[in-house]
């Protein structure tokens, strides 16, 4: 299983360089500041020159069916490929074990879980699978009991596996461009990153209120 | 894995290795699922099947501040998150999904996405109390449409 890593300085920068990389902050900045932004990083596709000096990605345009799902989808495949990397190095420098620490002291209050179950909830955002291990685990060795665990996985059944899930396919929809070449969404990544965590906690908390409810009768 | 193991990493070989699980991701994932979601949006435009949806749905989607055919994306991301996320980017194909909608979607397509999948890795798995597998996927939904009523005031 999981060990529990050392949290350094190092482990606190990587968690906000990944906040400020994908909070759309520098989108729009002058000059070198770019470099702290996904979009600016992410860069853009070439254009050719089609009928009637128009310039087309190398989509095209008025495709359809099968053939245009398989090259619009190959237009998506670089923006995953470079989220997923930049997630890596900062899962590596220990990012989520800064969000762990952060997160322990707050899990009795905001969820009515003991601060033990925090590997497991930052093992939960990145696979569903290990959350699920983890939380039968705690169970087990009698760290939660059963009204905690329906808890916990209020929690993590909405939205599971959230940063592995939605960096591997939302993130694709954060750079779909308009006709113009301009982006469509202009929502930083972040946000609906935040909204995510703010509902599942809200979710665990109606579960909570529903079992403290129909344990009264 | 022990620290010692961990520092050898050179960072470059770190972000090829999540590089690398992205292109997986898009040959084995990706791909398949938006290209079924084309074909099946072509299916139900021909068919005009996708316009009558999208007028059933007008009146609920309208609630979000959403045209009715985004129906379609909650059904298919209720299946799976990565078919729920190719129905979104085949209706904004079809120009009838703007940014600003799927911007609002986003969050939606996950808190509700994949929970047939999850009811058996996650809650059977962890073995959950099975009288509470109800509620847990009405709170999933619940959380999926207050989502989209919260991103409609950041859109």
């Amino acid at each position: 299983m999981q060990e529990e890593r050392k949290v350094g300085l190092v482990s606190y920068l990587a968690l906000i360089f990944a906040i400020i990389f994908f909070s759309g902050l520098f989108a729009k900045a002058a000059g070198w500041l770019g470099v702290f932004d996904f979009t600016v990083l992410n860069g853009s596709f070439g254009k050719i020159l089609g009928e009637g000096g128009k310039a087309f990605e190398f989509r095209g345009s008025g495709g359809s069916g099968a053939k245009d799902g398989f090259l619009f989808a190959l237009t998506l495949v670089p923006t995953v490929m470079f989220a997923l990397g930049v997630v890596n190095v900062v899962e590596y420098l220990g990012a989520l074990e800064a969000a762990r620490q952060l997160l322990t002291p707050l899990l009795r209050p905001i969820l009515g879980i003991p601060g033990s179950a925090g590997l497991a909830l930052i093992a939960a955002l990145q696979s569903t699978d290990a959350g699920a291990g983890m939380t039968k685990l705690l169970y087990e060795n009698g760290e939660i009991d059963d009204n905690e665990r329906s808890v916990f996985a209020a929690f993590q059944f909405s939205a599971g596996g959230t940063i592995t899930n939605f960096f591997s396919s939302g993130a694709a929809l954060f750079t779909l461009a308009n006709a113009d070449g301009s982006l469509a969404v202009t929502t930083p990544m972040l946000i609906p990153l935040a909204v995510m965590f703010i509902m599942k906690v809200f979710g665990a908390n109606v579960m909570r209120f529903y079992l403290k409810a129909t344990s009264k009768r | 894995m022990s620290t010692e193991t961990k520092q050898k990493k050179m960072i470059t070989d770190v972000f090829v290795e999540g590089a690398r699980k992205g292109w997986n991701l898009g040959v084995n994932n990706i791909i398949p699922n938006v290209l079924m979601a084309f074909v099946i949006i072509h299916v139900l435009n021909i068919t005009g099947l996708l316009a009558l949806l999208g007028k059933l749905f007008a009146p609920i989607m309208a609630v979000f501040g959403l045209p009715g055919e985004a129906a379609t994306v909650l059904m298919g991301s209720w299946l799976s998150m990565g078919g729920g996320v190719g129905v979104a980017v085949s209706l904004f194909n079809e120009g009838l999904l703007n940014g600003t909608h799927l911007a609002i979607l986003a969050p939606a397509i996950y808190l509700m996405g994949s929970q047939i999948q999850y009811a058996g890795r996650l809650l059977g798995t962890a073995d959950v109390n099975s009288r509470h597998y109800g509620i847990l996927f009405a709170i999933s939904i619940l959380n999926a449409l207050i989502a989209m009523l919260i991103m409609r005031i950041f859109v």
